[in-house]
């Protein structure tokens, strides 16, 4: 099974089904999909690596915390991830390296403005050949 | 798209159909839809009569759980939804009940220009408008505020920027809440939230907010009308758009924060987007607090934009704004949650009314209701797409009685983003909306698509349903002539 991400259709807002045959490997197709809702980003610059070390009690929680904060980060600073080194993800633990760029606002187009990753739909599960992510980005 | 809802929906009369609560076990009231027969069948495509549903299970919940007529799929409550707790009863407050863009609202300013003298300068204008007001996505405002000086809007709401220059003193008696809920508590926002925002103040936004040039086309009852400074024939401008970031943020925090509290207080819920507290727990109590102070933020941003549309209408006409008439005619929240007293039973009750995506619509002789309006009655603003028609309704008695105060608050989508973007191709929508005799302008590539009209329910047929339900009357009717997007 690719990594990869698809985009589906919902009312007022934007879903985002993600897939890949690993648990950790459902996180860079889920934080190119989240940027995918709001528009063409084009990252430009010298990556910069930031640490994610969340804990819970489920892994659907965790990727929508950890995609929360992608977007505050893209909101609030402009930057994107670009590069990921998920080392653990499971139903308690997510811990992840990410290296983000600031977005090139010259080759960039900002289409949607995302309020937030919402819980609606949310969802992780096991699939044959690996693992499906679901989440709705309100928009 | 979701699949279509199949649970028993029993016609109660022409504009309301009722979910039993014996649909599901965990019901605690019944759910009520306002829509008439051609509505209920969009409306039964989708699953949102679900949500309806799950809202009814809301510890403390009274009445009914209910939906306007624009009613469509949300995440968690419907959008036009609508649900009082009573805090006695053990009632919880939601944040999906309110939703990302806290205090997203409507505002109408209301002018002496007639139609005629405006149409060779509309061009000029929705230029002007475009340049002026702060738009689309990244958009940043003019005004700026220190983190201080926002904690003090924050509290003081539409107020201080009025009492800064940016508006009438009047602005404020014709706006809801006079544009302040008192309660707000800058210190349950986030840092995150003050950078996410505090540099938005004064910003339109992107998506569906707007500002749109209208004419008031229909006068449907003119003494009304005549209190509420609508004339036949002249330029109006609604504005639409809510507390930007910061409120996004809030709304982000609290899902957060209230994310244990169901487990902690024994709350079962359908749907993890309705994660709820007690009103009276802390969490329910910091939600409140920071959900005021977004209230407040977004009352702010809505009298700097109307500030900005005076300037850019000065700047054309060469004339004062006051002397064009630009008097607010009123500014409506329709995500909130609010602290209301209503007659349930033979007692009289306060309880947490959520708005999610529905207008307070509060009649004659409302203390709540501004002196100026008291007379015949809260106005309604009831935007609908960018093409056909927006109305302006007034609150009715029978609204107190059957929807907690409540109306709907636009057309309600009928096409996903997805699916008008997919419509869209190999047609101009800025093309069409001309020849429809719209001029619009929008910062995005795919705005105008994803918000076309045939995106929408015809607003008029949702307004007809709660004309007729009796909740809110109709008084004018506008036709837009030009629109801004983000």
């Amino acid at each position: 099974m690719d990594a990869r991400y698809e985009l589906f259709d919902h009312t007022a807002d934007a879903g985002v089904r993600v897939f890949a045959p690993t648990l950790p490997g459902l996180v860079p197709p889920a934080a190119e999909g989240l940027y995918a809702v709001v528009g063409g980003l084009t990252p430009t610059g010298d990556a910069q690596v930031a640490q994610f070390s969340l804990t819970g009690e489920d892994a659907a929680l965790l990727l929508r915390d950890l995609l929360a904060e992608l977007l505050m980060r893209l909101m609030t600073e402009g930057k994107m991830a670009v590069r990921w080194e998920v080392r653990e993800f499971t139903p308690a633990r997510l811990n992840a390296l990410a290296w983000f760029c600031p977005v090139d606002r010259t080759r960039s187009e900002f289409q949607r403005e995302a309020k937030g990753v919402t819980y609606h739909q949310l969802a992780v599960r096991p699939i044959a050949g690996g693992y499906e992510a679901t989440f709705i980005v309100d928009i | 798209m979701s699949e279509a809802f199949e649970g028993p929906l029993e016609q109660i009369d022409e504009c309301r159909w009722r979910i039993p609560r014996s649909y599901k076990p965990q019901m605690r009231v019944d759910g009520i839809i306002y829509a008439d027969d051609n509505l209920i069948k969009t409306i039964r495509a989708d699953k949102s009569p679900e949500q309806v549903a799950n809202v009814a299970t809301l510890p403390g919940i009274v009445g009914a759980s209910l939906a306007m007529p624009d009613i469509h799929w949300g995440y968690g409550f419907c959008i036009g939804g609508v649900a009082a707790t009573d805090p006695e009863e053990g009632g919880v407050i939601s944040p999906g009940g309110v939703g990302y863009d806290i205090n997203c609202g409507i505002r109408l300013i209301r002018t002496d220009l007639p139609a005629e003298d405006l149409r060779p300068r509309l061009k000029e204008l929705i230029d002007t408008l475009f340049n002026t007001i702060p738009c689309g996505v990244g958009g940043t405002g003019k005004v700026k505020f220190s983190k201080t000086q926002l904690q003090e809007l924050l509290t003081e709401g539409a107020g201080y920027v009025v009492r800064r220059g940016y508006g009438w003193d009047e602005d404020l008696d014709r706006t809801e809440e006079r544009g302040c809920l008192a309660g707000a508590r800058p210190d349950c926002v986030s840092d995150t939230a003050y950078q996410r925002g505090h540099d938005q103040v004064g910003t339109l936004g992107s998506g569906n907010h707007f500002i749109e040039v209208q004419v008031v086309e229909e006068i449907v009852d003119p003494a009304v009308a005549e209190v509420f400074g609508l004339r036949q024939g002249c330029v109006a401008v609604t504005i639409h758009s809510g507390s930007r970031g910061f409120g996004y943020q809030v709304c982000e925090d609290s899902l957060k924060d209230l994310r244990d509290a169901p487990k902690k207080y024994g709350i079962e819920l359908p749907d993890r987007q309705l994660v709820c507290a007690p009103i009276h727990s802390p969490e329910g109590q910091r939600y409140l607090g920071a959900m005021r102070a977004a209230a407040n933020y977004a009352w702010a941003n809505r009298q700097i934009l109307t500030h900005l549309v005076r300037q850019a209408f000065e700047k054309v006409f060469g004339r004062p704004a006051s002397e064009l008439g630009m008097h607010l005619v009123y500014d409506v929240a329709h995500n909130i949650a609010k602290m209301e007293r209503y007659r349930i039973g033979n007692r009289e009750r306060l309880v947490c009314v959520h708005r999610k995506g529905a207008t307070r619509a509060f009649p004659a002789g409302h203390p709540e209701v501004g002196a100026v309006y008291r007379s015949v009655g809260q106005p309604v603003l009831v935007p609908g797409d960018m093409g056909r028609t927006s109305w302006v309704l007034v609150g009715m008695p029978k609204a107190m009685e059957d929807t907690f105060g409540s109306c709907c608050h636009g057309a309600g989508r009928l096409l996903s983003r997805g699916a008008a973007i997919r419509a869209a191709k190999g047609r101009s929508i800025e093309k069409e909306l001309l020849d429809a005799g719209v001029l619009a302008k929008a910062k995005g590539r795919t705005g105008l698509a994803e918000e076309q009209p045939a995106a929408y329910k015809d607003v008029s047929q949702v307004v007809d349903v709660v004309h007729k339900a009796g909740i809110s009357r109709k008084v004018a009717r506008l036709r837009p002539i030009g629109v801004i997007k983000g």
